[in-house]
């Protein structure tokens, strides 16, 4: 601490008690958060239930002609803007094409997210985007629709029949909520309900143990890791970086520090992704004698260092300070003198972005399913978390992502894991698992890594399926939503352009029948899938996918209202609006 | 020298007078007072106790307090062979901590630090609180006004979040902590010691000291404090209590003692979310806070009843 942090650090602590009393209330940390954070404040207020809204499904509509009012081209008139979308045209009723400013391999990857689906152009037009009266009728394309919120209790979903996929194994479906993990696992062992959100990593064995029950688990899609920063000495040595990496036991952290279905890190991008992850590349295995041997070789003997984080509970790193004192410990058996030092979590995500910290424990929750996510936003050129970034690695991202070949980029990934081996600008540790749990009875029942569970395909004991997440859906407009438990209700009511595989991080088509891109990835083509019917009866064609994401990207368009107006989503893949006011 | 002789040495012999009540010192008084007063014979019963905890940790501790115990289950309940736990399971009293360590080693380790924190920054804060009550006391004045206005603004500060901003301006660290907790309760000692200076300094003796040309500073650390210290005492004896507390606080918040220091507030405050599924790991090391407390507590109001003049036997 310089004198003038001191200053005020004096200064600031005196005047707020308030960091006392909100210790955990800390504000949302921009990034290193797991992704569509799982906690959300129930919305009753924001819509009287009192009034039904007329259901469309009650009034079939009149013949379906293509909405005159739709425009067939949204296109932003320079790249300029900030933005990385360029253009969504309408090339006939069944096509649309996206052009990028900037190759993107991850495009199909962002497309499938459950906050990117398509719904109604006529319904956007009549609601003006507005999230409150979209979720009073929600009129989707999915294999369920809604049949009644009854706020704060429960939301029924009845099945489709008309709908173009596999249609739903259960006739009707109820998503309940219910905050405290032992309250969850109590429904369902009284049988209340068919399956639970996150099982308390405690209660796991308990799953377990039940014969009527099972334990699914979420593949893991996140990273925790041990970071170095290479300017900061004594890591400016690559040599001590090394030491540390033979000197940390991997296998011991994630055997008694993380729950059931977390994995020890292979990669620095989770293996459930189709590519970015090399399970040829090692990773060194515990060696401390080989680690105080490089320690000696490097004339860092008896090294005193302190490693930082910050003391927030995330999927990746359920409990920090066992795992940091685990790391003192093991480390101490190397000869190094390990300080612990726990941070605020704004001033410790500060800190590290601005490259201040030399030895620190943090993680990274996947947005979308590709490397990219991962691996150019730590490693690339921009990023001073780690130092210097590596220029051969820094090319070596590029060119992997401006290429479509999946197994190109594969070998472009290779080597940069390669690298990362040899140079260490952070030791993987653990891909953190999560659970579910069912009644042994419920077929079907799965769990993926970055969408939420599609009720559709698991089989109740009877003819209704009742689940019990954390918190109630905070609307069933998912475009402008970004929490995991909204997405749980609007992924069965709506589907978007394309989907994940269950189970996994691949995609597969969903609306759009196929999709083909570019050589130089910048211009996505989609087919749309003929003949599906949202549930209102309307025809899905392409005015509907130029209406949703015009909604979205575009500040001008009528319908650019949703919930809050911010559409995380959008800006956090795409970056600035289109017609965003200056600032 | 003819005056200083006439003064030292009256020619006429005085005849001793007899004391009224007793023929006890006061100090006699006090300890026999002190023996025969309930609560200080539980306070000082405990005391002992953890004392001898304190100085026999090494011998009675069955394991390291922080290296890992082998072959243990995390976060695992007691196991006492008496108490019908499996005999092939190794002993562990207090269970084992999130970290693989053995709960009761640590306990009995952290009674060291407990007590060297209560009397290291009591005795810390009693002597530069003193100081300065006497002084500002003593001289008055200007003086007083400054000193103890300072005083007055240390203590308009609730005394745990001055303590944090010490510890925030001085780093993390156990003596950083004792530092902190120790500046924060100086204002209490200086207000009680002034008070009492105040009160002796206007009686007779001293200014019959005076008279005697005993030079002004020999007569306020010679005369007047010894006899001002006995409310101290019962202070400073309750303020250990508060001090252990207050340390324990901070390395609860984090910013005491570092781990894997075995702390009694930083086992606290690291097995807190723990509360329902291992309570034992909360509820020894709070066990332990309580009891060191109360015996200081317990001790510090057996004192005040054996110093207090107005109370006879």
């Amino acid at each position: 601490m310089t004198p003038k942090n001191r200053l005020s650090a004096v200064l600031s602590m005196t005047a707020a008690a308030a960091v006392l009393l909100s210790a955990c209330g800390a504000p949302a940390a921009p990034k290193p958060t797991a992704a569509p954070a799982a906690t959300a404040a129930p919305a009753a207020t924001e819509a009287p239930a009192a009034t039904e809204a007329p259901k469309a499904t009650e009034a079939p509509k009149a013949t379906e002609a293509p909405a005159a009012g739709a425009a067939a081209k949204i296109e932003a008139p320079d790249c300029k803007y900030g933005g990385s979308m360029k253009s969504i045209e309408a090339v006939d009723a069944t096509t649309v094409k996206f052009t990028l400013c900037s190759p993107d391999p991850a495009f199909p990857y962002k497309l499938a997210g459950d906050p990117f689906s398509i719904l109604d152009s006529k319904d956007l037009e009549t609601t003006g985007g507005d999230a409150v009266k979209i979720s009073e009728a929600p009129n989707g394309t999915g294999a369920y629709k809604l049949k009644e919120w009854k706020r704060g209790e429960s939301l029924t979903f009845e099945a489709n029949a008309d709908y173009y996929g596999e249609k739903a194994k259960t006739p009707t479906f109820v998503l309940r909520w219910s905050k405290e993990a032992a309250q969850r696992l109590l429904e369902l062992q009284s049988g209340n309900t068919d399956g639970i959100a996150n099982v308390g990593p405690e209660d796991f064995e308990k799953v377990e143990g039940d014969s009527a029950l099972k334990l699914v688990e979420v593949p893991a899609a996140n990273i925790m890791y041990i970071g170095f920063n290479n300017t900061v000495a004594p890591f400016d040595d690559p040599k001590v970086r090394q030491a540390f990496s033979y000197g940390i036991n991997r296998e011991r952290i994630v055997k008694d520090f993380y729950p059931r279905g977390s994995s020890v890190a292979g990669s620095f991008v989770p293996d459930s992704f189709a590519v970015g992850a090399s399970p040829n590349v090692k990773w060194p295995t515990y060696d401390p004698e080989k680690a105080k041997a490089l320690l000696k070789e490097a004339g860092k003997e008896n090294l005193e260092v302190s490693i930082s984080y910050r003391d927030v509970v995330r999927g990746y790193l359920p409990s920090p300070s066992t795992v940091a004192q685990e790391i003192q410990a093991q480390l101490k058996e190397i000869g190094v003198n390990v300080k612990i030092d726990v941070k605020e979590s704004g001033a410790f995500l500060d800190s590290v972005t601005a490259g201040k910290e030399g030895f620190y424990m943090l993680g990274w929750g996947a947005d979308y399913p590709d490397a990219t996510n991962f691996l150019d936003y730590h490693f690339g050129p921009q990023n001073a978390q780690f130092g210097k970034p590596n220029d051969e690695i820094v090319a070596l991202l590029k060119e992997a992502a401006s290429t479509a070949d999946v197994a190109k980029r594969q070998a472009a990934y290779d080597k940069v894991n390669q690298m990362l081996v040899d140079t260490v600008p952070m030791i993987p540790v653990a891909h953190g698992g999560s659970a579910l749990a069912f009644k042994a009875s419920a077929e079907g029942a799965h769990a993926n890594p970055v969408s939420a569970v599609k009720f559709s395909l698991i089989k109740g004991e009877k003819d209704t399926l009742v689940y019990t997440q954390n918190a109630e859906p905070i609307s069933l407009f998912p475009n402008d939503e970004s929490d995991g438990e909204t997405f749980n209700a609007t992924a069965q009511i709506y589907d978007g352009l394309l989907a994940f595989k269950t189970g996994t991080g691949d995609v597969e088509p969903a609306l759009a029948e196929s999709y083909s891109a570019n050589a130089e990835l910048t211009e996505w083509t989609f087919k749309l899938r003929p003949g599906v019917k949202f549930h209102n009866g309307a025809t899905f064609e392409a005015d509907d996918v130029l209406a949703t994401f015009g909604a979205m990207w575009d500040v001008k368009n009528p319908a650019h209202k949703g919930r809050t107006g911010n559409f995380e989503y959008w800006t956090a893949y795409f970056g600035t609006f289109l017609n965003a006011p200056a600032k | 020298m003819a005056e200083s002789n006439n003064a030292s040495s009256p020619s006429l012999p005085i005849a001793p007078i007899r004391p009224l009540v007793s023929s006890e010192s006061p100090l006699r008084r006090t300890l026999r007072r002190l023996l025969h007063n309930r609560s200080a014979q539980v306070g000082m019963g405990m005391l002992a106790f953890l004392i001898l905890i304190a100085f026999s940790a090494s011998i009675i501790a069955p394991y390291d307090p922080i290296k890992r115990v082998p072959d243990v289950k995390r976060r695992s309940a007691p196991c006492v062979h008496v108490l019908g736990c499996d005999a092939d399971k190794s002993q562990h009293l207090m269970g084992i901590d999130g970290n693989f360590r053995d709960l009761f080693s640590r306990v009995l380790y952290g009674s060291r630090l407990s007590l060297q924190i209560g009397l290291a920054t009591v005795t810390a804060a009693v002597v530069i609180g003193t100081l300065l009550g006497a002084v500002a006391g003593y001289i008055g004045g200007w003086l007083d006004n400054l000193i103890m206005r300072i005083m007055d603004v240390f203590l308009a500060f609730p005394s745990l979040l001055l303590a944090i901003a010490i510890v925030t301006v001085l780093g993390q660290g156990l003596i950083n902590t004792l530092l902190a907790v120790a500046i924060v309760s100086i204002p209490v000692y200086a207000r009680v010691v002034r008070a009492s200076v105040i009160t002796v300094k206007d009686l007779d003796y001293i200014s019959a000291s005076y008279a005697l040309g005993t030079p002004r500073a020999r007569v306020l650390f010679t005369r007047i404090l010894p006899n001002a210290l006995t409310p101290l005492i019962v202070v400073a004896t309750l303020g250990i209590a508060g001090a252990i507390l207050e340390a324990a606080g901070l390395s609860f918040l984090g910013l005491g003692a570092e781990p894997p220091t075995p702390e009694w507030g930083l086992m606290l405050g690291e097995e807190r979310n723990s509360v329902f599924n291992a309570p034992h790991l909360v509820f020894f090391p709070g066990i332990a806070i309580m009891v060191t407390v109360l015996a200081f507590n317990l001790l510090g109001d057996g004192l005040r009843d054996a110093l207090d003049p107005r109370r006879k036997v």
